[in-house]
């Protein structure tokens, strides 16, 4: 990405740029459960969350921005999850949504659940409870934002997240 | 027809071999020897008056010390009846043979069925994983399989009522 990667942007481009590309997160909801119904409860009119630039209509990873692991992941599962990831464009971001995407939440001892989306993929916000409510996804997607906003993009562009280097292959 | 009355027809076909018939909440349950587990429900279907044409389930039990149990329940349309035809086989080789010639949808609850159980269907087309991952092992519906994650960390409260 040109320049961008080798010298630090000046202040105010740098301003404008993560401010635009903090509002336009085109998202990629990969649902795996409950929470996935909750997800879609913030998309819809009652919480919407497209006014804080959330567009949840990305044909797939390819043109997503954001990826919200909403659900319970399993070890059959998860392959899937990393290669989807793996397809998403850099700068792309993560948000664990739901206990079972954070930690296995209540299948902490199940034989075949993931024990937290973070072991497959990296993350960047993990949004707590079992669903949590739509407001707690919106208050993970202002953290996500803030996030983003206070970027360096020398750093974002230079070195992609670090845990993406082995590729999964076809199966 | 009453679930008494299958019962009592059931029974007949397997002259001295019905271990036991029970017959509550509006199903009959037979328990019968695993060599006469396939004739059952081969008998179950295709028997007039019967008709227990529509396959609903097939799980397995681990009930401990005294074998893997394995439960068909069978529906019959015609008749608005439902049977539960219950096995027990051996914990040290735990073999059955298929019922996918009689019922095509025994296909996956037989691979399920196996891959948690760990009870083998002989003459089953495609005995492989379903629902796990290609590189699990052991057989996690088994009560002897270990949880590694209770392992390291004990349940937090009581496992059963009273303990």
């Amino acid at each position: 990405m040109g320049l961008s990667d080798q010298v630090e942007v000046p202040q105010p481009i740098k301003f404008v740029l993560n401010w635009g590309r903090k509002y336009s997160l085109w998202v990629f909801n990969f649902g795996l459960a409950c929470c996935a119904i909750e997800f879609i409860a913030t998309s819809m009119s009652q919480h919407d969350f497209i006014r804080l630039g959330v567009i949840p209509f990305a044909h797939g990873p390819r043109q997503a921005d954001l990826m919200v692991v909403s659900g319970t992941l399993t070890d059959k599962m998860a392959p899937a999850v990393k290669r989807l990831y793996e397809q998403m464009p850099d700068p792309k971001y993560v948000i664990s949504f739901g206990s079972c995407a954070n930690c296995g939440g209540p299948y902490w001892d199940s034989y075949s659940v993931t024990k937290g989306v973070d072991q497959i993929i990296p993350v960047d916000v993990y949004v707590p409870g079992c669903p949590p409510r739509p407001e707690a996804l919106l208050q993970g997607i202002i953290k996500l934002q803030t996030q983003i906003q206070g970027e360096s993009l020398k750093q974002r562009y230079a070195a992609p997240a670090a845990l993406t280097s082995a590729p999964v292959g076809a199966r | 027809m009453t679930p008494e009355e299958i019962g009592q027809r059931v029974v007949a076909f397997l002259d001295s071999d019905a271990t036991e018939v029970e017959a509550s909440f509006g199903t009959i349950t037979v328990t019968v020897p695993a060599q006469r587990y396939a004739d059952v429900a081969t008998f179950a279907k295709t028997t007039r008056g019967l008709d227990f044409t529509f396959f609903d389930f097939l799980t397995g039990v681990d009930e401990a010390e005294n074998g893997y149990g394995v439960v068909t329940h069978l529906y019959s349309p015609i008749h608005r009846q439902h049977i539960l035809i219950r096995t027990v086989v051996p914990n040290d080789d735990p073999r059955l043979p298929t019922l996918t010639n009689v019922f095509a949808g025994a296909n996956w609850h037989e691979r399920e069925t196996w891959e948690m159980f760990g009870i083998v269907f002989d003459g089953h087309p495609n005995l492989v994983k379903l629902l796990l991952s290609d590189e699990f092992e052991g057989h996690p519906l088994r009560k002897e399989f270990l949880l590694t994650s209770r392992v390291v960390k004990a349940w937090p409260g009581a496992k059963e009522p009273g303990e």
